[in-house]
């Protein structure tokens, strides 16, 4: 493999100090600053075919009474990608995620992980997925190294639970009851357990609910090296900033239905409302007139506030020289790029954020 | 690879035993605080004098015996009831549940006297007749009986042992209620800790999401399963041995271990592990399933005879408790360790065997890890 080395160039976080290390796609080396002492990791990205399929869903189907919790959807996952499955509470996340990790029975439909037919060959399988339930909590009164070496022992693979340990920021960790840890290291040690047979795809069914916002960028930045060190990740959320910060790829399901599907370019170029430039308590009456004979298109509100549609960037600008130029008056002016939130409202009339809040 | 797999699961069972104080109380200090205060109760441990039945055949002119008695009752701490002359000792002690009994032979005072001549080496025998099953207060009365007969020996003889005793252990077929109440303790505290064992295991270890996430894992269903009956075998012998341990030290009962109480034992595990997964199974809250498990042992825990024998009972709460599987564990483990009744435990044994299988099965089959 040595043909494939690469020499990465990175910062020391404590002392600004840059180095240069070098080392295989995949591969975690452990780093001493030269000139502070300090120590760190530095990931190599494996180098992954996206081409290759890891997951390929089709025509799914799960029915519980007179209730379609899942109805025929119909995606596929590549290699390497990490893939957010994103709905409100109750849209049909854990049943899909649950059946393709073959815990719920399917009613109807196929579901292949990397190549093979998890109705007749799970077993094959078993080795090379590592996957978080949903609400998951380890053994209470195992320490948080015993915890990886019981689920390590479970698998033909193991990965070195130390470098695990590091990777996920768990050495102050390592020996404390998982009982007595934070929401969030509880969460950490979830992911790290999923990872103990080093797996191809990782399933996280809302690794952050729950978590606050510092505990729940700690599980991101971890999510995020697991991106970097090649695996597939099927991350399921009601978070859109969750899915927005990591993911590759997205669906959006909305009871029992897969709405959307692309990334998140694609997704807001498609839904989206483009961006709007919000100028806050106008004072020059003729504002709006003026910039609707500019070509704008203009939404003046009750308030005397104005909503501005931009379609290009470079139109920004065009629009601050007008009002310097026909000398404008008003308070403050913002910008605001358009978001998933946004396109779940457009495509479901209903805000995301406020479902997800409304069903719990 | 399996082995590995099974005591990996063993060990982490075993650590998060001892790290689980609640758990540790439960089957260990328990059971043993229950019967140190049951037999407080029971056995009036704590008396400060001892009665002590005294036979006294010796009836020549010196009555040299006599001299003896008194010396007993100037310790303090025994009391003297005649035995008539006549009666004979196995049928006295069973009929009036006497625990000891001193005899005095007929040649005492003779004896005493030939020891006074030059030359003459002569002994006489006390009988000291005991029931096993107080042997603490035994060991303490007889005690007593040994230092007068020293301090006699000394007067008479200047140290020379005229006087001796002799142990002679009756079986009276009376036992104590320790002898009843350790084997029933033995069986509740194995139903206990397997039905709670067990519940855990179907319900919280379910809301966790770790049977879920066993199940993408290679471990098998069996495999797991293997590893659970191991530890619940594990804790089973240990809280056994310990009871077992305070039964001899504290109380000197004569306890015997056999095929049949080892069969026992494994059976019982069997048995209410099987019935806590049968909970689990219909009940999925961890709290409910924990209060069934509490209605379900419980009133069987009175109506098995644990603590008292059946025939207290009335009639119809006799014929119910023949129903109950702890009825016959208790039954059996009676036999099998005290009583040595060979053929009873040998039933009550095929009994909890067919028992265990029928529940084990059940509940291996109506459980299940997947979810709907
Ligand atoms: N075991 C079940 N029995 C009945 N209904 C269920 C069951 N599991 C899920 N559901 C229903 O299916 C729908 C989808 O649930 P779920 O997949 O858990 O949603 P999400 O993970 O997106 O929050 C919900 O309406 C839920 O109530
Ligand atoms: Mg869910």
């Amino acid at each position: 493999m040595g043909f494939l080395m690469a020499d990465k160039t990175v910062q020391c976080p404590k002392c600004s100090q840059k180095i240069t290390i070098s080392g295989n796609p995949g591969e975690i080396i452990k780093a001493t600053c030269p000139s502070c002492g300090n120590k760190g990791r530095v990931t190599f990205k494996k180098i992954v075919k996206k081409d290759d399929i890891a997951i390929e869903v089709s025509k799914l189907r799960k029915v519980y009474g007179d209730l379609v919790a899942v109805n025929d959807i119909t995606f596929s996952i590549r290699r390497g990608e990490v893939f957010a499955f994103l709905g409100p509470n109750g849209a049909g996340k854990t049943t899909t995620v649950e059946m393709i990790e073959s815990i719920r029975q399917p009613m109807g439909g196929t579901i292949k992980i990397l190549g093979k037919d998890i109705s007749t060959s799970f077993d094959d399988v078993k080795e090379k997925i590592g996957i978080l339930p949903q609400e998951f909590r380890s053994f209470e009164r195992l320490t948080v190294k015993e915890t990886l070496e019981f689920f390590s022992k479970l698998y033909k693979k193991r990965a070195s639970i130390n470098v695990i340990i590091d990777a996920m920021d768990l050495r102050d960790q390592k020996n404390k009851l998982y009982m007595d840890l934070s929401g969030g290291l509880k969460q950490r040690v979830g992911v790290a357990i999923a990872l103990v047979n080093d797996p191809e795809i990782v399933f996280l069914d809302e690794p952050t609910t729950g978590l606050d916002p510092k505990a729940r960028r700690e599980v991101w930045a971890v999510i995020a090296s697991l991106r970097d060190e090649g695996k597939t990740v099927f991350l399921t959320t009601h978070y859109m900033e969750e899915a927005e910060f990591l993911a590759d790829h997205i669906a959006i399901i909305h009871k029992g239905n897969i709405i959307a599907e692309g990334s998140l370019e694609e997704l807001i170029n498609k839904y989206g409302q483009g961006s709007i430039l919000h100028i806050k308590k106008c004072k020059t009456k003729d504002a709006a007139r003026i910039l609707k004979e500019n070509g704008f298109n203009v939404n003046t509100k009750n308030n005397g506030d104005i909503e501005i549609k931009i379609d290009f960037k470079e139109r920004v600008l065009e629009i601050l020289s007008i009002l310097r130029h026909e000398c404008i008056d008003y308070d403050s002016i913002d910008i605001r790029c358009s978001n998933l939130e946004e396109v779940f409202l457009h495509l479901t009339g209903a805000r995301l954020s406020e479902e997800a809040y409304d069903a719990r | 690879m399996m082995l590995d797999k099974i005591l990996a699961s063993f060990i982490s069972d075993l650590k998060t035993f001892y790290r689980s104080k609640g758990t540790l109380f439960w089957t260990l200090a328990f059971p043993v605080m229950l019967i140190l205060i049951f037999g407080a109760i029971f056995s009036g441990v704590g008396d400060i004098e001892y009665e002590l039945h005294v036979q006294n055949l010796d009836d020549s002119e010196q009555s040299l015996s006599h001299q003896f008695i008194q010396a007993l009752e100037n310790t303090g701490v025994i009391k003297i009831v005649n035995v008539s002359k006549d009666a004979d000792i196995d049928s006295y002690m069973d009929e009036n549940d006497i625990k000891r009994l001193l005899v005095i032979p007929g040649n005492y005072s003779e004896t005493i006297i030939a020891s006074q001549y030059p030359n003459v080496t002569v002994s006489v025998n006390l009988s000291f007749h005991y029931d096993q099953s107080e042997q603490q207060t035994n060991q303490v009365v007889k005690n007593i009986i040994s230092n007068v007969v020293r301090s006699m020996n000394m007067g008479i003889s200047g140290g020379t042992e005229i006087i001796g005793i002799e142990d002679i252990e009756t079986i009276s077929g009376e036992f104590s209620f320790i002898d009843f109440f350790l084997p029933g303790m033995i069986g509740f505290t194995i139903m206990q800790t397997c039905i709670y064992g067990s519940i855990e295991r179907n319900t919280r270890l379910r809301k966790d999401g770790i049977l879920r996430k066993l199940l993408t894992t290679p471990i098998t269903r069996s495999e797991w399963i293997l590893s659970k009956m191991l530890f619940q075998l594990f804790l089973s012998f240990l809280s056994a041995f310990l009871i077992i341990m305070v039964g001899i030290l504290v109380y000197g009962l004569s306890i015997h271990i056999n095929l049949l109480v080892i069969i026992l034992i494994v059976a019982t595990s069997f048995l209410f592990t099987g019935l806590g997964m049968l909970i689990g199974r219909f009940v999925r809250d961890e709290e409910s399933a924990g209060m069934a498990g509490g209605a379900i042992t419980f009133p069987m825990m009175f109506l098995a005879g644990t603590f008292f024998p059946l025939e207290q009972m009335p009639e119809f709460l006799q014929t119910f408790a023949k129903i109950l599987p702890l009825y016959y564990v208790n039954e059996g483990l009676r036999n099998a360790m005290i009583y040595l009744k060979t053929d009873d435990a040998l039933f009550h044994s095929i009994v909890v065997l067919i028992f265990a299988s029928v529940f084990f099965i059940a509940g291996l089959l109506l459980t299940k890890w997947k979810e709907d």
